[in-house]
C-alpha cells in the first residue's frame, strides 16, 4: 500500500509538499484571516505570464514568477476595491501567458504543467524555494503577528496605536506573492488556492487562536498533500489537481458537518 | 501638535517642597495633561471639521465630550491622537493619549483572547522586529486585572459581553501607558448593570490621575462627570456641567432638536431630552 513513497520522484514530491504545509499553516491563516484569498490566487495567475517570458527569454523561472507576482500584489491587490482589478488582472494575464507561449515562444507545451503544476518531476531548487517561502513566513509570521492582528482586528485603532500598517502589510503582500510562486511547480499558477487558501478555509470554523490555528493547518496540509499523492500515484491522476480535489472535498466535508451539528443536536 | 513636555509633572514630582506641602498633589499647571488653544482641526484638503477649541483637561477629570455625530467629537480625538494636524492654534499634551474605540468598531471574529487584544496596547512602544516580551505580557496582564477581567485573560474576545469587551479595549489603552484616555461612546450597547461597573472603573482611574475624555450622547452621565465639552463643528461650551448645560447651550449644541419637558422652568437645566437621540451616519 505503502508502495508509492518508495520512488524517489514521490519522496521528493512529498517533502516539496510537507514544506508547503508549513506555508499554508503558517501564511494561509493569515490570507484568510485578511481576506487576501483572491489575491493570492491573482499573486499565482500573475506569475504564469512571468514563467512564460522566463522560459522563453531564458532566465530563471523563480525569478519571472516572482517578480510578476510581485508587481500583481503591489500595484492591484491591495487597497479598497481590489477584487474587480483582481479579476481583470487575472484574465489578462492568462490571456498574456497563452499567447505569450503559444504565439511568440511557441512553448504551448509547458503551458499546462505552468497552470497545473508537475509535482511528480519537480527539482531540488523548486524543494529549496519551498523551503525558502516556508522559513520567510514563519519568521515574518513570529515578527509582526500582533501588527497583522491588530491592522486586522480594527484598521482605525491600529493606526491610533501607532501601527504604521504599510510596512507590515506590504511585507504581507510581498510574502503571499513569495508563497505562490513557492506553489508553483506543485500545483500551478490556476491551483495555488489549494495549498494557501483552502486548508486554513477548513480549519478556521474550529480554530479561536492564531498559533493553534496554524498548526492545525499544517497538519491537514500535509496530510491532505500526503493522502493527494498517494491518490495520484495509485491511480495515475495528475496529482496537483488531485491534491486540489482532496483540499476541496475535506473542506465540504468540514461546512458540511458544521452546518448539521446543530441541527442533529436539536433533533435528539 | 506642540509636545510641551518641558513643564510636566515629572519635574513638579521631583520639587523638595513635596512633603511639607498639605496637598501632596502639586496644583496649578503641573496638574495640567492637555490643554488646546483655538484650536481648528481638518481633514486633509478640506475646510475645518471643528474650529475654536480651548479647553484643558487635567489629572483626576473627567470631560464629558457633547455634540451631535459629526459635530467633530471624533476628529478632536483623532488631533490628539496625532492623527490630524492642527489647521490652526495649539495642542499642549504633557502625556501619551491612548483611545478607546467603540467595541463594535473590532471584529468579534477575530482568533484572539482578551491578552490578545491588550498586548496590542504594546505595540507603540515596540520596534515592529520585536515580539512582545515577557514584561509586555505581564502589563496586559496586569491591565486586565486593572479592569476586574483576571478571571477571562485567556477567554475569546468575541464571546465576552458587550461590557467585558470595553474593558479589554479599556486595558489595552492601560498598556499603552497613557495618562489621557480618550473614549468614544464608551456606554452603548451596555445594559445596566455593566454601565454602572464601567462609571466606577472610570472614577477609579481617573483618581489615579489620569484625565479622561469621553463622548457621549447622555445628558445625565456627562452632568455627574467633571467638566462638559460642547462641541457642533465649532466649540460652544467649556465648563463645569452644572453651569454650563443650560437650554442655550445645548440647543446650539444639539442644533436645536430640544424639547423642553412642559411646565419646567425656563433655564431647563435638568429637562432638556434630545429626541433624535442617535443617528447611524458617522463622519
Amino acid at each position: 500500500m505503502l508502495e508509492p513513497f518508495q520512488l524517489p520522484f514521490v519522496q521528493r514530491a512529498l517533502l516539496e509538499l510537507l514544506l508547503l504545509a508549513v506555508l499554508a499553516g503558517t501564511l494561509g491563516c493569515w490570507i484568510v484571516l485578511r481576506g487576501l484569498a483572491f489575491p493570492a490566487h491573482g499573486a499565482a495567475a500573475a506569475a504564469f505570464p512571468g514563467l512564460v517570458l522566463a522560459d522563453g527569454l531564458g532566465f530563471a523561472a523563480a525569478l519571472g514568477g516572482f517578480g510578476a507576482a510581485l508587481l500583481f500584489a503591489l500595484a492591484v491587490g491591495r487597497g479598497e476595491g481590489h477584487d474587480t482589478r483582481t479579476a481583470l488582472t487575472l484574465v489578462a494575464a492568462l490571456a498574456a501567458g497563452i499567447v505569450l507561449a503559444s504565439d511568440i515562444f511557441h512553448s504551448a507545451a509547458s503551458v499546462e504543467s505552468l497552470l497545473f503544476g508537475s509535482l511528480l518531476a519537480i527539482d531540488p531548487a523548486d524543494v529549496r524555494l519551498a523551503a525558502a517561502a516556508a522559513v520567510a513566513a514563519l519568521l515574518a509570521s513570529a515578527l509582526l503577528s500582533t501588527r497583522w492582528l491588530a491592522t486586522g482586528f480594527d484598521p482605525q485603532a491600529a493606526q491610533a496605536l501607532g501601527v504604521r500598517s504599510r510596512l507590515p502589510d506590504t511585507t504581507l503582500l510581498a510574502l503571499v506573492a513569495f508563497a505562490a510562486v513557492a506553489t508553483l511547480s506543485a500545483v500551478g499558477a490556476l491551483l495555488a488556492a489549494a495549498i494557501l487558501v483552502v486548508p486554513a478555509a477548513t480549519t478556521r470554523l474550529a480554530s479561536d487562536r492564531i498559533k493553534r490555528w496554524q498548526l492545525t493547518t499544517t497538519a491537514l496540509a500535509a496530510a491532505e498533500g500526503t493522502i493527494g499523492i498517494w491518490l495520484a500515484v495509485k491511480l495515475n491522476a495528475p496529482p496537483g489537481a488531485t491534491i486540489a480535489v482532496v483540499a476541496g472535498a475535506a473542506f465540504a466535508l468540514t461546512a458540511l458537518a458544521t452546518a448539521i451539528t446543530p441541527v442533529l443536536r436539536r433533533v435528539t | 501638535m506642540t509636545a510641551d513636555r518641558a513643564g510636566g509633572g515629572e519635574d513638579a514630582r521631583a520639587t523638595p517642597e513635596r512633603g511639607s506641602c498639605a496637598h501632596p498633589e502639586p496644583t496649578g499647571p503641573a496638574r495640567q495633561l492637555v490643554r488646546a488653544q483655538g484650536l481648528a482641526v481638518a481633514y486633509p484638503g478640506n475646510a475645518p471639521a471643528l474650529t475654536d477649541v480651548t479647553f484643558e483637561l487635567t489629572k483626576g477629570e473627567r470631560i464629558a465630550v457633547l455634540g451631535p455625530n459629526g459635530g467633530g467629537k471624533t476628529t478632536l480625538f483623532r488631533a490628539l491622537l496625532g492623527e490630524l494636524r492642527p489647521a490652526a492654534g495649539t495642542i499642549e499634551l504633557r502625556d501619551r493619549c491612548a483611545s478607546v474605540p467603540q467595541t463594535e468598531r473590532s471584529r468579534l471574529d477575530f482568533p484572539v483572547s482578551a491578552l490578545d487584544v491588550a498586548l496590542m496596547g504594546t505595540i507603540p512602544t515596540r520596534a515592529w522586529w520585536r515580539r512582545p516580551s515577557r514584561v509586555d505580557r505581564a502589563a496586559a496582564r496586569a491591565a486586565l486585572g486593572r479592569v476586574g477581567l483576571t478571571e477571562q485573560v485567556h477567554d475569546t474576545y468575541g464571546e465576552l459581553s458587550g461590557g467585558q469587551r470595553q474593558r479589554v479595549l479599556i486595558a489595552r489603552a492601560l498598556v499603552q501607558d497613557a495618562r489621557v484616555l480618550l473614549l468614544d461612546e464608551p456606554f452603548t450597547g451596555l445594559d445596566a448593570t455593566s454601565a454602572a461597573g464601567l462609571e466606577v472603573l472610570l472614577r477609579e482611574l481617573a483618581a489615579e490621575g489620569r484625565g479622561i475624555l469621553i463622548a457621549t450622547h447622555d445628558l445625565e452621565q456627562a452632568r455627574r462627570w467633571d467638566r462638559v465639552l460642547c462641541l457642533n463643528r465649532r466649540q460652544i461650551a467649556f465648563g463645569v456641567p452644572a453651569q454650563t448645560l443650560d437650554h442655550e447651550v445645548l440647543a446650539a449644541t444639539y442644533g436645536g432638536a430640544i424639547v423642553t419637558l412642559p411646565g419646567e422652568p425656563a433655564t431647563g437645566v435638568h429637562h432638556a431630552i434630545l429626541p433624535p437621540h442617535h443617528h447611524h451616519h458617522e463622519h
